[in-house]
């Protein structure tokens, strides 16, 4: 399944998908600091056997206003999607990430996961997290996740007492909390994401 | 398992949905502030309490009801409900109660027989109780014992009238007149419920609990709760509601306000048993309520935990305001729908304290028809520095006509606070269901079993009293659906 990569600004993402049955389709979302951004995407899952890998990274270091917005809609039984967001906040950006799993009556045997992760670096910086599920139908494994977080202190000791830098060893907390989603990516873009870190 | 769901759908009986049969007296029906007055004055109010109703009633006509839930609320028409209805005393024994009303709460459980308990004839289950009828406090039990120690437990009624001052200090300031739609409307209109005061450094002990029964036709049920527990004291308290079969909705919009001064510690549990309707979504209370309390003083602790089986509708959030720093809070909920019944119901946690602490425990069941939702707010305020929270919502769907959701908003405004929040939705698997009654437990026996594990963690929070009958409700509310 080959993935396609959308870096929001440059590239014109799909506002609007759908999965007929056995299709794949795998996505990775990028939005780079610097930019506001408003995206909303909906994706239908009509058939059984549609599958869906949906992941996305968002870098806010300084006044970005970003906000993102996902609705899978599972309308048929046996299809699937996974989807992974991560984000670093910081400066006085502003991060929102909606996010609602459908899951229509009868559509059995459907399988949604859906997360959620931030990391907050500053005290003016603010995230908020929806993640959403509205399921009618039973015999399915629905499940999603979200977290509100900062670079670990302890994980930062760690890697200075071994003599690394302040700023190169919050570089790495941050490359490894991206890594997930980063590790789709083509390794000029992962290069340019990591190099925008605060 | 779908010929059982069908087999077993038959509706089971709602054991408390009997009627009193007493002679009581209404205000009419509608509201104006004709009949704020009228209310008022029966109660012989102050005036300040009456300009504080008539200031909601103002803020209340221009509001309009929350439309956001996820629910299919029927339209309420205000001006065709009953806003005040009581037993009438008898004139000749003023302070005697009604043998009918006693009856009833013998009936329904709940130990009005202070003597008899003092006289160790009843089980001793050391629990005081403000049992409301309708719109009015029938009796509060214990209440000498509890005055020894300065704990003031009685009716909002008496309440105002014996200790202005309390009242007029605490009351609104957790929900304010304008807070809400029905905040507004309760604040306007309500009627009797409970107050409860801890002085400093007491340990409450027994168990504080009110019991709400709504009797009337046509009537709907505005209590209102203050409970103020001052630094270092502790207290558990317990309400529990059920009301009679009638194929009207009848409104209950309730407001109860919390608060916990430093180092308190304050533990509500609810066990809502409010009518639900019958198999075809008839009638059944609509359970409008706000709940909402405040950890003023550093290192308060306020626990919430609710087994929500009743009342066709409930829109329902109770919430705690973490002000004081390393204050804790904890919110545990079972929320079971069956037939048509809907819930939207979940908690609030706002951070404001540093190092705050909260945890959400919500399990959701939906059977039958019915729609569940959890709703919930978790919020980290920018003084909120390394403050923490967990919240864990899980869904359980018997059958493929409900529907269970989750509908969670973290904000987070520091760079120091930690919010998680992780949900799952799932059914009862064949293995299980096949593991239980291959060892020749039946099919119902085995899914009450399997639900009774599964709210299991929420359930053993419930004081030892309230566990029990929420164990036995909870399969009660079950049979019907699957057994």
């Amino acid at each position: 399944m080959d993935n396609r990569i959308y870096v929001i600004g440059r590239d014109y993402a799909p506002q609007f998908l759908r999965l007929d049955a056995g299709e794949e389709v795998s996505m990775t979302l990028v939005f780079l600091p610097g930019r506001d951004a408003q995206l909303s995407m909906e994706v239908d899952l009509v058939g059984p056997g549609a599958r869906l890998d949906l992941a996305g990274l968002y870098l806010c270091p300084g006044s970005e206003r970003v906000d993102l917005q996902v609705l899978v809609r599972h309308a048929s039984g046996g299809s699937f999607s996974r989807q992974l967001f991560k984000g670093i906040v910081g400066g006085s950006a502003r991060a929102t990430f909606d996010g609602l799993i459908y899951v229509a009556p009868d559509a059995q045997k459907t399988e949604a996961y859906q997360e959620n992760h931030s990391l907050l670096l500053s005290d003016t910086a603010r995230v908020e997290s929806r993640p959403q599920l509205e399921i009618y139908a039973d015999d399915v494994k629905c499940s999603h996740g979200a977290t509100t977080g900062y670079l670990n202190p302890d994980e930062l000791f760690y890697l200075r007492s071994r003599g690394i830098p302040e700023a190169e060893a919050r570089h790495l907390q941050m490359q490894a909390f991206l890594a997930p989603v980063a590790r789709r990516l083509p390794d000029a873009l992962a290069e340019e994401i990591y190099a925008s870190l605060p | 398992m779908d010929e059982l769901i069908k087999d077993l759908s038959s509706a089971t009986e709602y054991k408390e949905g009997f009627v009193t049969e007493v002679d009581q007296e209404y205000v009419p029906k509608g509201l104006n502030e004709d009949i704020i007055r009228m209310i008022s004055a029966k109660k012989q109010e102050p005036d300040w309490l009456l300009e504080f109703r008539l200031d909601a009633f103002r803020k209340w006509q221009r509001m309009t009801p929350p439309q956001w839930g996820h629910l299919k609320l029927p339209r309420i028409d205000f001006q065709d409900i009953i806003y005040w209805a009581a037993p009438k005393r008898d004139e000749d024994r003023p302070d005697e109660i009604d043998p009918a009303l006693m009856e009833t709460f013998d009936k329904l459980g709940i130990p009005l027989h202070e003597r008899e308990v003092l006289a160790g004839v009843k089980p001793k289950g050391e629990v005081a109780v403000d049992a409301v009828f309708d719109s009015v406090s029938v009796t509060t039990t214990f209440r000498k014992t509890l005055a020894e120690q300065g704990i003031i437990f009685c009716s909002f009624s008496e309440a105002v009238r014996e200790h202005p001052d309390l009242v007029r200090k605490y009351l609104a300031t957790v929900v304010p007149a304008g807070d809400n739609f029905y905040a507004a409307l309760n604040s306007a209109v309500f009627s009797d419920g409970s107050f409860c005061y801890i002085p400093k450094g007491v340990k409450c002990p027994m168990e504080l609990s009110s019991y709400f029964r709504i009797n009337a036709s046509g009537t709907g049920q505005f209590e209102r709760t203050l409970i103020i527990a001052d630094e270092g004291a502790s207290v558990s308290y317990m309400e529990g509601c059920t009301a009679p079969m009638r194929d009207e909705n009848q409104l209950h919009a309730a407001v109860v306000e919390i608060i916990v001064e430093k180092d308190a510690d304050v533990k509500y549990s609810t066990v809502q048993n409010w009518y639900p309707g019958d198999a075809q979504g008839r009638g059944g209370i609509l359970n409008l309520v706000t709940k909402r309390g405040i950890c003023k003083g550093s290192g308060s602790h306020l626990s919430w935990t609710q087994v929500e089986t009743g009342s066709a509708i409930t829109w329902k959030y109770p919430s705690t305001i973490l002000k004081g720093d390393d204050s804790s809070s904890e919110f545990y909920s079972v929320a079971m729908t069956n037939n048509y019944q809907q819930a939207d119901t979940g908690t609030k946690m706002i951070h404001l304290g540093r190092r705050t602490r909260s945890r959400v425990v919500s399990k959701g069941i939906s059977a039958g028809h019915s729609e569940n939702s959890y709703r919930g707010l978790v919020q980290m305020g920018p003084a909120a520095e390394g403050a923490r929270n967990y919240s864990q919502c899980d869904s359980l769907l018997i059958g493929s006509t409900c529907g269970a959701h989750t509908f969670p908003v973290i904000r987070s405004q520091n760079p120091h606070a930690i919010v998680e929040h992780e949900a799952t939705t799932s059914k009862i698997s064949e293995d299980q269901l096949f593991y239980c009654t291959q060892r020749g437990i039946s099919p119902e026996d085995a899914v009450a079993l399997i639900v009774g594990g599964y709210a299991r963690e929420v359930l053993s929070r419930l004081p030892m009293e309230f566990a029990v009958e929420a164990q036995k409700l909870l399969s009660v509310s079950l049979e019907g659906a699957v057994g």
